[in-house]
């Protein structure tokens, strides 16, 4: 197994997570850690992944290459900087949680219905819990829901999505976990 | 940017600690719908709820949606019937109690409170006829709450009513005989009863209220519990001072989600956010109990000597978390002990490790009173409100809201158990040493004064 770190930069909008994971998917990579942050309206994507024991190097950013530069994001696979555009509006905080035992293209199912409702991930992390067999991973992503979506609709895509990927899945305000823990 | 330790405490609370909203209620005055007519006075008070309450299941479902938290309840309280149906008679009030029941269920609430009346310092008409009508009104309603307020520290103690409603207590567990008496499940006997509570059986709206407002009442026994198991874990060496504030910080976090709660579901409806009720109330689900606090905490159960300065502790962190985390705290807000709601406390009255004596020393550091209580369905009216007044004494000279919510449960004696099915629970009926001897001075009457309130001591 060999590990590659991904770098994406470049203007921040809904789907870029979506693709690349989706990529990194249909490459064989296994997808083992990510961070992803926005700062002045850059987005920058860290992928930690692991492939099937090919060295992918060039093939893999050939295909990121092929599917984000039209977007006007930079692939790397150590570090670079990258260009900025306005984003689409915010629409509603949302956080969705999802909890359940690691496999490929986790990520990309749940980005990928995110990109279809237009809803904007603003933060994302995963985190292990538990070891061994029974290890599982709690992964959120903070989402900017556009106004006007059907949230009903949203809601129940979102769980049958997450039933597909054997996840269980928490949508809630993002108001929720400020008043818990702020004063 | 929310950190990972903000997300996954909360989903922790959620997921495996049975953090829930307990109850959104909505107050609604009914003294603009007073008529002499108790068949006009039916209909403004159904037009009125219908009004205000006609989209509250909706609200609560939707804003317990967005944020991820489980509304359990849908309540409605009202202005004391005594009072706004003053004029009519005990019949009369039956049917209003049965209009009321009606509009609850439609509107798919799961109780209504308010079927009740203050008499800490004397009986009106209403009051008469209200309390008569109590017994036969709960045994043909199955969602209405009634509640007597018969003591204050302002006013002292009506023994009057107290004596009446020993006999009203033995005459609503006759009455449903049938169901294991669970007429006095929905019948609570108050001292200092609070304008705003949004639990039941004591919700009622005051007189001093807005004409619609909502009210909150959380709950979190299991959150409190797995806080005190987690700090412990961490630290084996924490120290009472150290417990309480981990209670008092957990008390802080469900404070928080019942006041977000409360004001999304008032902005919905267009009424005013009263209060956050935080109260510990167990229900018989495991997990959800206060008694297992008392555990966690050392010792062996609920009721092992300890046990009233635990309570004490446990209710002063709740309240001093809750009120920094909220900017209006009403109601009881403290911790409750009803003994068939609550597994672990119906195991210790079970297993004889809780007695009588016990829970009413226990009642007065914390917010309620002796409730949920079964005892033997021979209990003389009489012996009854010794009890009644034994409770009232309590919450009035120490200056808070004390309340009897005792089932005498028709043919069955001290050790049978009763089941009162959903969130009432089982129960093994207590007994009552020493029962029996208390006619004389319940037949005295009149009103013990209010106590005074300098040379505390």
């Amino acid at each position: 197994m060999s590990t590659t770190v991904v770098f994406v930069l470049g203007p921040d909008r809904p789907g870029i997570i979506a693709t690349v994971a989706q990529t990194l998917y249909e490459q064989g990579c296994n997808l083992e850690d990510v961070s992803q942050t926005c700062l002045q309206r850059q987005f920058v994507g860290i992928f930690v992944v692991a492939s099937d024991g090919q060295d992918r190097g060039e093939g893999l950013l050939r295909a990121l290459r092929g599917r984000l530069d039209p977007s006007g994001l930079s692939v790397h696979l150590r570090s670079v900087p990258a260009a900025g555009v306005p984003p689409e509006s915010a629409g509603e905080p949302f956080v969705i949680t999802t909890v359940g035992p690691d496999r490929p293209g986790l990520v990309a199912g749940i980005s990928g219905l995110l990109a279809r409702y237009n809803a904007n991930i603003t933060n994302l992390k995963a985190v292990p819990r538990g070891a061994g067999a029974g290890q599982e991973y709690v992964t959120f992503y903070e989402v900017d829901v556009p106004a006007g979506t059907d949230r009903q609709a949203f809601r129940a895509a979102l769980r049958e999505r997450a039933r597909e990927l054997g996840l269980d899945v928490n949508l809630q305000h993002r108001e929720i976990f400020e008043q818990v823990h702020r004063i | 940017m929310l950190t990972e330790r903000e997300i996954i405490a909360t989903l922790e609370m959620l997921r495996s600690e049975n953090l829930d909203v307990r109850t959104v209620t909505l107050g609604v005055s009914l003294f603009d719908c007073a008529s002499d007519d108790a068949g006009r006075f039916i209909d403004r008070v159904r037009a009125k709820i219908t009004r205000l309450a006609g989209n509250l299941v909706d609200a609560c479902d939707e804003v317990g949606l967005v944020y991820g938290i489980p509304i359990v309840n849908k309540r409605i309280s009202v202005s004391p019937i005594a009072v706004a149906a003053g004029g009519l008679s005990a019949e009369q009030m039956c049917a209003v109690a049965e209009g009321l029941d009606e509009v609850a269920g439609r509107l798919r609430c799961d109780f209504l409170g308010g079927f009740s009346a203050l008499v800490e310092k004397g009986f009106s008409n209403g009051d008469r006829a209200l309390i008569e009508a109590i017994p036969e009104a709960l045994a043909r309603t199955g969602r209405i709450c009634s509640s007597v307020n018969v003591a204050s520290t302002a006013a002292g103690i009506n023994m009057d009513a107290v004596a009446l409603m020993g006999r009203t207590v033995r005459l609503a567990a006759a009455r449903t005989a049938d169901r294991d008496g669970i007429g006095c499940a929905k019948l609570v006997v108050f001292a200092n009863i609070p304008q705003d509570v949004p639990f039941m059986a004591g919700a009622y709206l005051g007189v001093g209220e807005p004409d619609a407002v909502i009210n909150v009442g959380v709950s979190g026994p299991g959150v409190v519990k797995k806080a005190i198991d987690r700090a412990r874990a961490a630290d084996p060496g924490l120290d009472l001072g150290g417990i309480s504030e981990t209670i008092k910080r957990t008390a802080f976090k469900v404070t928080r989600v019942g006041e977000l709660i409360g004001r999304r579901v008032a902005d919905r409806l267009g009424v005013p956010f009263g209060v956050v009720d935080l109260s510990l109330a167990p229900t018989p689900t495991p997990g959800d109990s206060v008694g297992e606090i008392f555990q966690s905490l050392g010792l062996e159960s609920i009721g092992s000597p300890g046990s009233t300065a635990v309570l004490a502790m446990l209710n002063d962190a709740v309240k001093k978390g809750g009120i920094f985390a909220s900017s209006h705290v009403g109601g009881l807000s403290g911790a409750f002990i009803p003994v068939s709601e609550d597994l672990s406390i119906a195991a210790a009255a079970r297993s004889g490790r809780l007695t009588i004596e016990k829970l009413e020393a226990m009642t007065s550091v914390c917010s309620v009173g002796l409730d949920m209580v079964a005892i033997p369905g021979d209990t003389p009216a009489e012996t009854i409100a010794a009890v009644i007044a034994d409770e009232m004494a309590i919450g009035v000279v120490n200056g808070k809201s004390t309340a009897a919510r005792l089932i005498p449960v028709p043919g069955k004696k001290a050790g049978d158990r009763v089941s009162f099915g959903g969130l009432l629970g089982d129960a093994t009926i207590i007994g009552l040493p020493g029962g029996g001897g208390s006619a004389g001075f319940i037949a005295l009457g009149g009103r013990i004064p209010a106590p005074v309130h300098s040379f505390k001591n």
